[in-house]
């Protein structure tokens, strides 16, 4: 239950010693995103409440001549806040913090090349493997997926299951969801790609999340499966437009050929439709 | 009734004082958990069954523990102007002695621990017992509580907590009446803010100031809560609190919820404490009989109540928004602060909530029975009040401590605590709980208060200390300690959840001697981030017992490993 500030009156932020231009409250994250300064993140998403639970995103926050860490996820942009990106002291903690990257998932090529590029090639920690993880030996636990599913798909079919080092992200009971729309929005947000999805014939099949399958729309016209039959038919309870029974009806590609083919004969005087 | 003036306090007083000082000699039973889990009930049942049978003119009650668990079960009897005598170490084959003594007016000498002359239950009453027993010790002369002051432990084990009249004897709800019918909210929490009360559940924040910042939050529905989570291995004083005393804490969390504004108040207690939950439920519905919970107590307007959620054995669900989260239902996992609790959107339901400890509540009727002057007087500086330990492990005396901050660990562990249990050597202590420090022998003249343990290392914590002998394997209990946070970890954040788990690997490794010095380095490495860049105390905590054993007994690592 985290209010999201309005972004407030503009204000100075100083940035490993040079000045930007921010909105008060606005996340420090944010703002060093626009202005391409570098800060390695992983659990952050700007459409979602602040997390702050990967911690590569720490910065020493610099008060009153002392300095204190932070994550800068969860940072709010205040006039004279001032921070550092690349201390020592955060590039020793982040070092350690990537060779665990490296040994929670050392699968993936993203933790690899993030890590790389801030210097750390291997881990003196030990590899986890799991055979036969759903997610690939990938996952890092960012719970983007999860906040997704539920902040905004408001489908909460994944969580995680488990505490501590056995926390795992999954389906209820390992049982294919019911609640699951196959939007995909999941495979989105992973910063890992550890989600698999696959649409196979009539159905979308989440492999990670296991293997529930969620039927597909077939396209009247040219008879080939695009969207989650029910995700479209509840966008579409809620939307007020003329397209309503093409977009039922056809997937996007043919749907295009008909708004053309529409407009064409509009320009003959014929019926035209427009959203 | 419903009590609104002094004088229905008054009325209820006396009733409850005909029953903690009956015309006829009454036996009292400790039984908080600790008693009860040394046979303290089949003593109860034994009594009451020759009680039966032969109908002497005794009354029987349960009281609460007053601390010495070593010595438990523990029995009170009180002959009428006579001093309260405890006898100890009861067991069900003495009952017939007992009550044979107690028929004619005496008691078991050889059971007796010690005599209580006369008691000062700290808010405004002095209970004088009586003369006599002489051959019986003093209660101030037995070295297990010659060094102890007693202001939160102040009714405990001398009044039956299921009884609230008992309460209401020894000057219970008088403070809360002082506080609502004739002080500002303004005035109350100034006298917490001059008391110098800090948080007792670990972090030390002055309670005063969370009451200022809660009642000045916007929001017209605000919630007091009361953490009685208690997870720490070997900490148990929270409990006796609530199982001994449970209108004291009550009783502060009226005070608090009127100060701050608050008309909601919640005990979240762990559901492993099914008899202080109890207690608590009897003491509320008590409570709400005389008009001390409800609406419009003491007839001021004012509205309060209390309800009672249990937690589900999550040792992170006692971090602030965790057990916010958990009370919402939601996973107890916690999340970055701000917002605090305190703060609009952040507390339970969205709404501002002050949480204290249960030992602060339990401060707050002595701070505005006795005033702030008087409260701050007592501990060190900036260090106010009393503490209450649970003094466990390797030590002689085991039990339940309250002392004044600022007490040297040498008095606690040796002068109340005789040292080690067996004649064994004291080798260290471990304050705070699963998360404090390691602290050596020869640091023991560190004066236990907040800012001095930090010193060392370690943390108040909620209160535990473990005493180590000299057969204690540092490494290991450093292992021990890291199993408890890895395993407790809510797994949100990498440096806990990951780096935990592979401290304990290191240490496991170091343990079945395969470890390197480089193992040792990398372990110093891993902990230093864990304590820098976790999100919340229990990551942040956690390793102190590695750091503190490698800073204080690394020769038992270097024995182990590997050049
Ligand atoms: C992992 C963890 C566990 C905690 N457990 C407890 C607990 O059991 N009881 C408690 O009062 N405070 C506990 N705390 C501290 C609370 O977060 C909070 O600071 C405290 O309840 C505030 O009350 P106080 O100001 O009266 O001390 C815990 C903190 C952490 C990080
Ligand atoms: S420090 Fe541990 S308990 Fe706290 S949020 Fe992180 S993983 Fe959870
Ligand atoms: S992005 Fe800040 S903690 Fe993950």
């Amino acid at each position: 239950m985290i209010q999201q500030k309005i972004p407030g009156k503009p204000v100075t932020v100083t940035i490993n010693g040079k000045k930007y231009r921010a909105n008060e409250g606005e996340i420090l994250l944010s703002v060093a995103i626009r202005e391409k300064i570098e800060i390695p993140h992983l659990c952050f998403e700007a459409s979602l409440d602040p997390y702050g639970a990967c911690r590569l995103c720490m910065v020493e926050v610099v008060r009153k001549g002392k300095r204190e860490m932070a994550t800068s996820c969860t940072l709010r942009a205040a006039d004279g806040l001032e921070v550092l990106t690349d201390t020592p002291e955060i590039e020793k903690h982040r070092s350690i913090l990537f060779e665990l990257y490296l040994a929670e998932a050392p699968k993936s090529d993203v933790i690899r090349d993030m890590a790389a590029h801030y210097g750390v090639t291997r881990t003196r920690f030990l590899k986890r493997i799991e055979q036969g993880d759903p997610l690939g030996n990938k996952c890092v636990l960012c719970g983007l997926c999860v906040r997704a599913c539920s902040e905004i798909m408001g489908a909460g079919a994944i969580n995680f299951i488990n505490r501590g080092p056995y926390t795992v992200v999954n389906t209820p009971y390992y049982a294919p969801s019911r609640d699951c729309f196959g939007c995909g929005a999941c495979v989105r947000v992973c910063p890992t790609n550890a989600i698999e999805m696959e649409d196979v014939g009539a159905d979308r099949v989440m492999k990670s999340w296991s293997d529930t399958r969620v039927p597909l729309s077939q396209c009247e016209c040219c008879g080939r499966y695009y969207a989650p039959r029910e995700l479209s038919a509840s966008v579409l309870a809620r939307l007020d437009t003329p397209l309503k029974e093409e977009i039922a009806r056809l997937c996007p590609e043919c749907r295009g050929k008909q708004l053309a083919q529409n407009e064409i004969l509009a320009g003959r005087g014929g019926r035209a439709t427009h959203g | 009734m419903r009590i609104v003036s002094a004088a229905d306090l008054e009325k209820v007083s006396r009733s409850g004082l005909r029953k903690i000082r009956p015309e006829k000699p009454r036996i009292a039973v400790g039984l908080a958990t600790c008693g009860i889990a040394v046979g303290g009930m089949r003593v109860y049942d034994r009594i009451r069954e020759i009680i039966g049978e032969q109908n002497p003119d005794i009354e029987l009650a349960r009281v609460g523990c007053i601390g010495y668990c070593r010595e438990e079960p523990l029995v009170n009897i009180t002959i009428p102007g006579k001093p309260l005598v405890i006898l100890h170490r009861v067991t069900p084959g003495d009952a017939e002695k007992i009550v044979r003594a107690v028929e004619k007016g005496e008691v078991p000498v050889e059971k007796a621990l010690c005599r209580i002359p006369s008691w000062d239950h700290i808010t405004g009453y002095t209970q004088e017992y009586g003369a006599g027993f002489d051959g019986i010790p003093r209660y101030g002369d037995v070295p297990f509580f010659s060094h102890q002051k007693k202001v939160i432990l102040r009714n405990s084990g001398l009044i039956n907590p299921e009884q609230i009249d008992e309460y209401i004897a020894i000057g219970g709800y008088a403070a809360a009446l002082k506080a609502l019918s004739g002080m500002a909210p303004e005035a109350i929490i100034g006298e917490v803010e001059k008391s110098g009360l800090r948080g007792r559940g670990g972090a030390g924040f002055p309670t005063g100031l969370k009451w200022r910042i809660a009642r000045n939050a916007e929001g017209d529905r605000k919630f007091v809560i009361c953490n009685a989570d208690e997870g720490d291995p070997g900490a148990y004083m929270n409990r006796n609190e609530m199982e001994s005393d449970p209108h004291m804490v009550l009783e502060g969390m009226l005070i608090g919820a009127y100060a701050i504004g608050a008309s909601e108040g919640l005990i979240y207690i762990r559901a492993e404490y099914p008899l202080a939950i109890r207690r608590l439920e009897t003491a509320i519905g008590q409570a709400r009989e005389y008009g001390l919970l409800g609406k419009d107590i003491f007839g001021t307007g004012f509205s309060f109540d209390i309800g009672i959620a249990t937690g589900a054995g999550a040792f992170v669900c006692g971090e602030s928004t965790a057990l916010v989260a958990s009370i919402e239902g939601r996973t107890g996992r916690p999340h970055p602060r701000p917002p605090r609790l305190t703060d609009p959107g952040g507390g339970l339901f969205g709404c501002p909530t002050d949480l204290n400890n249960v030992e602060s509540w339990c401060n707050i009727p002595v701070i505005i029975s006795k005033g702030s002057e008087w409260y701050a007087g007592i501990g060190a500086k900036g260090n106010s009040g009393t503490k209450v330990f649970s003094l466990v492990g390797k030590v002689d005396r085991v039990g339940l401590v309250e002392v004044p901050l600022g007490t040297s660990l040498n008095t606690i562990v040796f002068t109340i605590g005789n040292g080690g249990a067996g004649n064994k050597k004291v080798k260290a202590v471990q304050t705070g709980g699963p998360s404090g420090g390691c602290i050596p022998a020869r640091l023991f003249d560190t004066p236990v208060d907040y800012e001095s343990l930090n010193r060392v290392g370690s943390i108040m914590g909620s209160g535990g200390i473990v005493v180590m002998d000299e057969d204690t394997d540092m490494v290991d209990i450093a292992r021990y300690f890291i199993n408890f946070a890895a395993s407790e970890s809510c797994g949100k954040c990498v440096p806990c959840r990951e780096g935990l788990k592979h401290t304990l690997l290191i240490l496991n490794k170091i343990l079945a001697k395969k470890a390197t010095k480089r193992d040792l380095e990398i372990l110093t490495d891993l902990t230093e981030t864990i304590v820098a860049t976790s999100l919340c105390g229990l990551g942040q905590t956690a390793p102190n017992p590695v750091l503190t054993t490698l800073a204080y007994f690394r020769d038992e690592y270097d024995a182990l490993v590997n050049p």
